[in-house]
């Protein structure tokens, strides 16, 4: 009947009057003629004209059938519900913008959440195929997400059946010089695939080839957006030019898009935006296989697992190892996991945790609503009684009160946009940083179709109780009492949703209690340093002039010595790697105490770093035993090292570790032709590095001249305050070197806070969210009670002019106002058991069934909501019996 | 005393004002309602009211037009014409009745010789 349903789309549509003037005329026209045939018949003209109007049958009946078939029954009839909602809401302004707040920030709430959830968890990466790139970690044993050296990758590239590709990327730093002032960037040596594994095409020219890879091949360099703009004013005759980077010239071959970034895990030294990408400029198969440092991401062919390119890698990894001894000796072991997963595999709980917190408050504002409308629905008694004793059914006033309170959300949902809009700033503000990696966030065409849908939802969720309770009428009763109430008879639809108010607050509000326990245990924890007062930048001595280990020695030397003349500087030391500093690709390896057995090689993984004299007095990292390298230890490149408690106990369990000897597995000192041990002259406390909860592994430190590296980080413990200081420090480099920048000059505090993020988001957010929840509660509880004392007035009076006593009459009100709470609470207590153990992963300090927590959170709840009834309560006692029988 | 009048059988007042056009041409509502009665001699009681969402329903499926006209007594109606696409749905509809009429005939028949 597709016909027929546009002509009553049309009809729909149509221009009502002239529509509505056919109709009549035609009618008009049949009923004349009927009398004017009745006439000629013999009838006079009044008995014809009645006669006609007779045998037509009802004329208003015929006009309203007519129009139901001319037009879309179901639009007129909701269009007239929502007018007359319009009107009823306009009526009562009060509820009206009450129940419109309470359901914008209800349903704003999720609308921002949602769009953290939905960019985070369910969108897809803006790679393409991005459901089949893979990462691959090379694991060894404990260490799970290793880098894999140049022949792995290799090896995987040519002999992989599952794969469409493999690639690779490194994140190192360069400095470009030339015309314009030297500038030290983020270099991302790449496979030649792997940006176009990444992006669809180069904003301009074209992405590597395979032969500008390797050893001995023209040097070809991509710039990022960024850059591009920065340096290059964003000339499209950039294409073609040549840039000097570390010495070499590379020539310029593309310009990758602005939005394009590169999404990797938390803690892969791949940092989302680098400046620019060059192809490995050595053989990757002649490197040696005991030097992992390549991330390496895989494209599955199309219908392929991730379970079956699982299975292949194992294949692999056992062919690795039966090729390579450094793959055997080590234990080789491959694992391939979804991209995407592993991006967000710690955001994961977090933000579930966060999506059904907000999914709470929406229900906790629904009851709300509900109980306004349970309110305005006994106001409105008379109203429905009449429409109904006039005829209308029960389903057409249901359906006209669900039309009004799905309108209420829906205004609701309109004005729950702006909060979200809001809310996701403020969000984004505090977001951590591997949700950074994602890009920005915004409110998209999915999140408006996710406010549409819930704002409906929640307009039914809010209505239906009220609905049914309305129409439920007996109409001899409802008519007679003038729409009054039988005392006590609406009680039990309010006393339910107070129930759940109070339960799914509970356990919001133990939710944000045990996160805030968890950053306040963060803030205590003992970070191992003392970062308070220190400052801290990078400097790379990369040019030439530092090539030879002794000259890049003698400039840091120089630097150290030279700023701690700087007045007010207490101590300055040069590390390689600052803890909580992501932004340099991590060392680590094996260590074994030299007398260790074979077998016992292999398990102690530790972070190595390069370090000057004076490092843990200016971090402010304590000694357990022994001492500081000094300077004869670096003049001399004396065979020492410094542990920290982690390797000390595990290499020598027997608690002594000074003078004993240390085997390093790895080529990083230069001492590795000899493999002889390293004598241990001092174990330091550990340094949280990587995580304020988790020592993730232990840490073995090198005077840097047994691991030269040109860039390293000043660590400066000062009572200076940092504008004052930074100016002076930049000073001093100059005066060494005027070529070299210094960079990423930071209070050590930021890095410590940076780790802290994740937790203080979460914190914050569930704080929020708890917050709301308590408040939306208690009004709901208040609004109850106060109701039902308003509504007892009466029944108050009679009962104190019978001779109740105040107090009576006072405990009653509270023990009926709290019947409801209790429960919920106790019903929440229940919930929380259930829900809580699924946010055991964020907690820190605290665990998820902390019964301080819980008592604490109840007695909150419990206080606050006492508080709610206590109110009205003492209302009820002030009623005068006079006043309240009168009332009647 | 007046024979009992039937009701217009659910589903048949779309084939009576079709088959109505296709006999008379060209006619306004009142005059398909005198048609109806008159061929029925009285016995079909029609609510006259009932045949405007008809036809309405009618010309919206597109078996029927409708053109202001003037009437013999010079009075403005709306007249009704058969389309083609009606034409086609009268031979349908004459079809499937005729068939069910002759079903339930024998149904009745073979239920009297038992």
């Amino acid at each position: 009947m597709l016909r027929e349903t546009l002509a009553r789309i049309a009809g729909f549509f149509g221009r009502r009057r002239s529509l509505e003037e056919n109709l009549e005329a035609e009618l008009r026209a049949h009923l004349a003629l009927a009398a004017e045939d009745k006439v000629r018949g013999g009838m006079s003209p009044e008995e014809a004209r009645r006669a006609a109007w007779r045998e037509f049958g009802g004329v208003e009946q015929t006009k309203e059938n007519y129009r139901e078939q001319r037009g879309l029954p179901f639009a007129e009839t909701l269009l007239n519900d929502l007018r007359y909602g319009l009107r009823m809401l306009g009526k009562a302004r009060g509820f009206t913008v009450v129940a419109i707040l309470t359901l914008a920030i209800g349903i704003g709430a999720n609308t921002a959440i949602f769009s953290v959830v939905h960019a985070v968890l369910l969108a897809p990466f803006p790679y393409p195929n991005p459901e089949r790139l893979a990462i691959v970690w090379s694991v060894y044993g404990l260490e799970g997400r290793a880098p894999a050296a140049g022949p792995e990758l290799v090896y995987l590239r040519d002999r992989s059946r599952l794969f469409e590709e493999f690639g690779g990327v490194w994140a190192q730093s360069g400095a470009l010089t030339g015309e314009r002032e030297p500038e030290q960037v983020k270099v991302g040596q790449v496979t030649s695939n792997f940006l176009s594994m990444l992006s669809v095409k180069p904003q301009l020219g074209r992405f590597f080839r395979p032969e500008e890879q390797g050893f001995g091949a023209a040097r070809s360099i991509i710039l990022s957006d960024g850059l591009w703009r920065r340096r290059f004013g964003g000339d499209t005759q950039t294409i073609g030019k040549s840039v000097w980077m570390n010495g070499n010239s590379f020539t310029i071959v593309g310009v990758m898009p602005a939005n394009f970034r590169i999404i990797f895990p938390e803690g892969s030294s791949v940092p989302p935006e680098m400046d620019v990408y060059i192809p490995f400029p050595s053989d990757l198969a002649k490197q040696p296989a005991d030097q992992g440092y390549i991330r390496v991401i895989g494209r599955l062919k199309q219908g392929v697992t991730f379970e079956q390119a699982q299975s292949e890698a194992d294949e692999m990894a056992a062919q690795l190892r039966a090729q390579f001894p450094a793959f055997s000796e080590e234990g080789l072991k491959l694992r391939v996991v979804p991209l995407h997963g592993d991006v967000v595999r710690n955001l994961r709980t977090a933000l579930l945790a966060l999506f059904s917190g907000v999914g709470f408050v929406l229900l906790i504002a629904c009851a709300n609503v509900a109980n306004l409308l349970l309110s305005r629905a006994s106001q409105r008694q008379r109203e429905v009684t009449l429409r109904i004793a006039m005829g209308a059914t029960r389903g057409r006033v249901i359906r006209q009160l669900l039309t009004e309170s799905v309108l209420l959300s829906c205004i609701g949902g309109a004005a729950a946009v702006l909060v979200g809009a809001w809310a996701l700033k403020l969000l984004l503000v505090l977001r951590p940083q591997e949700m950074e990696r994602l890009g920005t966030i915004d409110l998209d065409l999915t999140a408006f179709g996710f406010t549409l849908a819930i704002s409906v939802i929640a307009g039914i969720l809010c209505g239906v109780a009220p609905a049914l309770r309305a129409t439920r009428v007996n109409l001899v009763e409802s008519l007679k009492e003038g729409g009054r109430n039988v005392p006590g008879a609406k009680h039990d639809s309010r006393s339910a949703l107070i129930v759940c108010e109070v339960a799914l607050g509970f356990v919001l509000l133990i939710g944000a209690g045990l996160m805030m326990q968890t950053f306040a245990e963060l803030m205590r924890v003992n970070p191992g340093f003392a970062p308070d007062g220190v400052l801290t930048f990078h400097v790379s001595a990369a040019s030439g002039k530092y090539e030879t280990p002794e000259a890049a020695t003698e400039f840091f030397r120089k630097l150290q010595k030279n700023v701690a003349g700087v007045p007010g500087v207490d101590s300055v030391s040069v590390v390689s790697h600052l803890p909580f500093d992501e932004s340099l690709p991590n060392w680590y390896s094996y260590y074994w105490a030299e007398e260790a057995s074979k077998q016992e090689q292999n398990t102690v993984m530790a972070d190595h770093r390069s370090v000057f004299p004076g490092y843990f007095k200016s971090i402010g990292a304590s000694f357990v035993a022994g001492r500081d390298f000094d300077d004869f230890d670096i003049k001399e490149g004396r065979a020492v090292v410094i542990v920290d408690e982690v390797v000390a106990e595990r290499a020598w369990p027997d608690g002594v570790a000074v003078g004993r000897k240390l085997n390093i597995e790895h080529k990083i000192s230069t001492f590795e032709s000899g493999r002889g041990g390293v004598e241990v002259v001092g174990v330091v406390k550990h340094v949280q590095s990587h995580s304020l909860t988790n020592r993730v592994r232990g840490q073995v430190y090198l005077p840097y001249t047994q691991a030269v590296r040109p860039h390293m980080s000043l660590t400066v413990r000062s009572n200076t305050p940092p504008e004052t200081l930074v100016p002076l420090l930049q000073a001093e480099v100059a005066k060494l070197d005027k070529d070299l920048p210094i960079y990423n000059v930071q209070p050590m505090n930021a890095y410590v806070e940076k780790a802290r993020r994740e937790t203080r988001f979460t914190t914050a957010l569930s704080g929020a969210l708890a917050l709301i929840a308590l408040l939306l509660a208690c009004t709901g509880i208040y609004g109850v009670t106060s109701y039902s004392v308003q509504r007892r007035t009466n029944e108050l009076g009679t009962r104190m002019a019978l001779g109740a006593q105040r107090s009576d009459i006072f405990a009653m009100v509270l023990r009926e106002g709290m019947l409801p709470v209790v429960v919920g609470l106790t019903l929440g207590l229940a919930l929380s058991f259930v829900l809580t153990p699924l946010m055991a992963g964020l907690l820190f300090g605290v665990r998820a069934s902390d019964p301080v927590t819980l008592a604490g959170s109840g007695a909150f709840l419990g206080g606050v909501a006492l508080l709610a009834c206590y109110l009205p309560a003492r209302r009820a006692v002030r009623v005068d019996p006079l006043v309240a029988l009168r009332y009647e | 005393m007046t024979p009992p009048r039937g009701e217009v059988l659910q589903g048949t007042l779309d084939l009576i004002v079709l088959k109505t056009l296709d006999a008379m041409g060209p006619l306004h509502g009142y005059g398909i309602a005198m048609r109806i009665q008159q061929v029925s001699e009285d016995l079909v009681k029609l609510n006259q009211g009932t045949l405007y969402p008809a036809l309405l329903r009618l010309e919206q499926r597109g078996w029927i037009n409708s053109k202001w006209g003037v009437s013999d007594n010079n009075r403005k109606a709306k007249y009704y014409t058969l389309t083609k696409s009606g034409r086609k749905q009268l031979v349908t509809e004459t079809e499937s009745w005729e068939r069910m009429a002759s079903v339930i005939g024998r149904l009745i028949a073979g239920a009297e010789g038992t």
